[in-house]
């Protein structure tokens, strides 16, 4: 009996076409744009914590001025002896300007004893490691693509020190960990200290690995006893940093989408607001022909749940199209900002069914349940006096 | 449309989210199946790299390693203020200028 009553709320959709589809439109747009954000939100924190757990556990930098500085190398010494504390390792990265990108290139030292990086183990696109001491360097995808550069070229990059040398290119990353080396340049640790005009003796920061993790911020505030004035960063709290600004950004584009919600609200409220004098006549035309008020009721609810079901199915549809098929055109910019170098890697989807059905159920419970109440009251109403009204 | 017809398109029509729903969480799952064979290359990487940061934002703001030099990000410009900075809004400046 329910499904001939479905098929009738169908055929009845049917006859007040244009209606239907204004309705089930607004609606797929309000869906697909809510869920576009949540899915592209989630992808980029998972991608953001995807490497989280291969990094030190406490970074320690100096601040002079408020602002982080060079540390000495030998600060290391001092934390060593520290209970917990596996390994301090001085590192030597930074920043070099170049004009012809108008933006800035990630220079990464390779300290002695850093795990190699190869063809085999899936990070390089093409070519091998670094050879110590032969002034070579590994970039990018997207910056070897930018500069025009190919295994066995050569770059000088800008700097104020005259002994820094020009670096061979014997590697590229995978174009699919872009998001991590788009900007990034790695070589020798004496090239990147030439590059960067960073002293002998002095690092960027040291990165530390305990034994046991759990005890971080112990060590946190033995280092900071050991050396006043620096900035000591535990792994756990950076996590935080990505949760955080991520869902900002999310909920800035959110905020922005309020007109395309709003539409939704009006649509929601058109439902409530009552049924049209058609509408009207024909259920007073059911009641007068023995329908029950239940069936009346059953009908009006099935008419908006065919209506919500299908715009929530295709909003969501859309919504994953445009993010993980398109990769997120117009919408990749306002929540993850551009560069001139910017990572073409297809995001990965984190979102999983749970979510989906929430999106899905937030969606199409209200909407359903808005239109129970003027059905009701029509229902209720006696037909006869519908009819001459 | 006959009635049985009628019957079968609406069912498909009410059942449709969980098609949906179904197939966007099978893709889903394919997808992460298959980044998953990068998770030995990423883990390489990152022990090479000063911070699991993305380079997403490091032309713009110069800072690509945000959440050691500016660990505040998230608050920085203040919750649901526009971003100071050109790292975050529907339209982006022209980027091939900069190059030239």
């Amino acid at each position: 009996m329910k499904t001939s009553i479905l098929a009738f709320a169908l055929r009845a959709l049917a006859r007040r076409k244009a209606r239907a589809f204004a309705l089930g439109g607004g609606l797929a747009f309000a869906v697909a744009l809510v869920a576009a954000v949540v899915f592209l939100t989630e992808s980029l924190r998972a991608e953001a914590e995807r490497a989280h757990a291969a990094h030190p556990d406490i970074v320690v930098q100096r601040l002079v001025g408020g602002r982080p500085t060079t540390i000495s190398a030998a600060d290391a010494a001092k934390l060593t002896d520290i209970p917990s504390v596996r390994s301090v390792t001085p590192r030597v990265w930074g920043y070099v300007f170049l004009p012809s990108l108008q933006g800035n290139v990630t220079i990464v030292g390779t300290s002695k004893g850093a795990p190699p990086l190869s063809m085999g183990n899936g990070v390089l696109a093409e070519g091998r490691d670094l050879a110590p001491g032969a002034h070579e360097m590994i970039a990018g995808a997207e910056l070897a693509r930018f500069l025009g550069m190919r295994p066995g070229d050569e770059l000088g990059l800008p700097t104020s020190n005259p002994d820094a040398r020009a670096l061979k290119l014997v590697g590229t990353f995978r174009s699919s960990l872009d998001l991590y080396t788009a900007d990034v340049l790695v070589c020798d640790e004496e090239d990147a200290r030439a590059l960067l005009v960073l002293p002998p003796g002095d690092a960027t920061d040291l990165a530390i690995t305990l034994s046991n993790a759990a005890e971080a911020r112990v060590v946190a505030r033995t280092i900071t006893e050991r050396l006043p004035g620096a900035r000591v960063i535990e792994r756990d709290l950076l996590a935080r940093v990505y949760h955080l600004a991520y869902g900002r950004r999310a909920g800035f584009v959110l905020g922005a989408s309020i007109p395309a919600i709003l539409a939704l609200l009006v649509l929601a409220w058109d439902r409530a607001s009552g049924l049209g004098p058609d509408e009207r006549k024909e259920i007073a035309v059911l009641k007068a022909v023995g329908w029950s008020t239940s069936d009346v009721l059953w009908a009006k609810l099935f008419e908006s749940l065919l209506v919500g079901a299908s715009a929530t199915a295709l909003g969501l549809l859309l919504g994953y199209a445009w993010i993980f098929w398109l990769g997120a055109p117009g919408l990749r910019p306002a929540l993850v900002g551009w560069s001139v170098l910017y990572p073409r890697a297809a995001l990965t989807p984190a979102v999983d069914v749970a979510q989906l059905l929430g999106i899905s159920l937030a969606v199409m419970g209200p909407f359903a349940l808005l239109s129970v109440v003027p059905a009701w009251r029509a229902a209720t109403a006696d037909p006869l006096d519908t009819m001459r009204t | 449309m006959t009635h049985a017809r009628a019957r079968r398109v609406a069912l498909a029509l009410v059942l449709s989210p969980v098609l949906v729903v179904t197939g966007l969480a099978y893709d889903a799952h394919a997808r992460r199946a298959a980044k998953s064979n990068d998770e030995p290359a990423i883990d390489a990487l990152a022990r090479r790299l000063p911070t699991s940061d993305l380079a997403l934002s490091g032309g713009a703001r110069w800072l690509r390693a945000i959440s050691l030099e500016e660990p505040g990000a998230a608050f920085a410009d203040g919750p649901a203020s526009p971003d100071p900075d050109p790292a975050g809004a529907a339209m982006a400046p022209p980027t091939e200028l900069w190059s030239r």
